[in-house]
């Protein structure tokens, strides 16, 4: 099904085009239409990247201790919230990897939330994004129990006791790559599902209807964000946990 | 009451036979229908042990909340982490019909 182009993206393509293709040489991807390489998720995620860098700017500034605004209560309570979660799973200690799951939680919040918008659609209901979100929990988690545990880490994979690490190598690498793997799938399958519940009921019944289902979307997305957060937190806990 | 069972399945069958006259008609495409059915088909149990299992998890989890209010936060969060992880079970099988219908 040829992707109906956004009025973002054709901003972008009509002005960026050969901006486009170079970035995507640099990796050595050839565009399908070099013309317009920009892709729809694309330019949504850089839209969303902005906004979220704009609000986070504008919070910041207005930051104040005996007069806080509407914006600072309301991220006060997210950020409270994302606080006690990293703290039950990960621990006191894991304080550390707080801003990696705060950043990610917003991301995804705002990158699900962007499709209820008119003119736009939520990047993650293309599979490669939320890959992405996944690849970089992935590389996260790992990374940061190399540097909390060191070489040490490896004896994550090796099962319990020694003898039974040829066994368990297999099936702990395994496990490990469907970690991603499930992460993936269940942000992309949830919100493309979504959007396509929407626009069946668009399609079969009056206004009110499907207006039922977006706002299960909207509730769903909230839900997808957190359970992508949790989970990250989960594994990170798992991967930085010294042995007894 | 078993046999009438069986009876009544079979007849079922044999009322679905007209689906095989259409395979005559389009060779080429034959093999295509049974993505379709096989989809809906898949689904629909897919869904329905999800249904199952989401279930089960939330009547213990507000079976433990009446019994320990005090640790219904602690309940609460089980119980969103296990229905999201069944939750994208059923949707594995939702991803697999996207990929081959259409």
């Amino acid at each position: 099904m040829p992707e109906h182009e956004l009025w973002l993206t054709k901003l972008f393509n009509d002005y960026l085009a050969g901006f486009g293709a170079s970035i995507l040489s640099l990796a050595g991807v050839h565009a399908e239409n070099p013309a317009r390489p920009w892709a729809n998720f694309i330019t949504m995620q850089i839209l969303v990247a902005l906004i979220v860098m704009v609000v986070f700017a504008v919070l910041g500034a207005r930051l104040s201790m005996d007069r806080p605004g509407k914006m600072q209560h309301i991220f006060e309570v997210l950020y409270d919230f994302l606080r006690g979660q990293s703290d039950e799973v990960v621990g006191r200690h894991g304080r550390t990897y707080l801003s990696y799951f705060g950043t990610l939680f917003f991301f995804i919040l705002f990158m699900n939330l962007l499709g209820v918008v008119p003119t736009f659609e939520s990047p993650t209901m293309f599979p490669y994004v939320p890959a992405g979100c996944a690849i970089a929990t992935f590389l996260y988690y790992n990374l940061m129990g190399f540097r909390a545990n060191g070489a040490g880490y490896l004896r994550h994979y090796m099962g319990p006791v020694w003898y039974l690490a040829p066994l368990m190598i297999p099936i702990e690498i395994v496990s490990n790559l469907a970690r991603p793997l499930s992460l993936t799938i269940r942000l992309f399958a949830n919100m493309f599902a979504g959007e396509q519940v929407t626009l069946v009921f668009i399609g079969l019944a009056p206004l009110a209807i499907p207006s039922v289902f977006m706002g299960l979307h909207v509730f769903v997305s909230f839900l997808q964000a957190y359970i992508f957060t949790l989970l990250t937190m989960v594994y990170v806990s798992g991967a930085v946990a010294h042995e007894r | 009451m078993r046999f009438k069972t069986i009876l009544i399945l079979l007849a079922l069958f044999a009322v679905a036979a007209p689906l095989f006259a259409q395979g005559g008609a389009a060779q080429g495409s034959s093999d295509k229908q049974w993505i379709y059915i096989s989809a809906g088909f898949s689904m629909a149990i897919a869904s329905g042990l999800c249904g199952l299992a989401q279930a089960k998890a939330t009547a213990a989890c507000a079976e433990g909340m009446a019994r320990n209010p005090g640790a219904a936060g602690s309940i609460r969060f089980a119980l969103i982490l296990g229905l999201a992880l069944i939750e994208s079970l059923a949707l594995y099988t939702l991803v697999i019909i996207f990929a081959k219908v259409g």
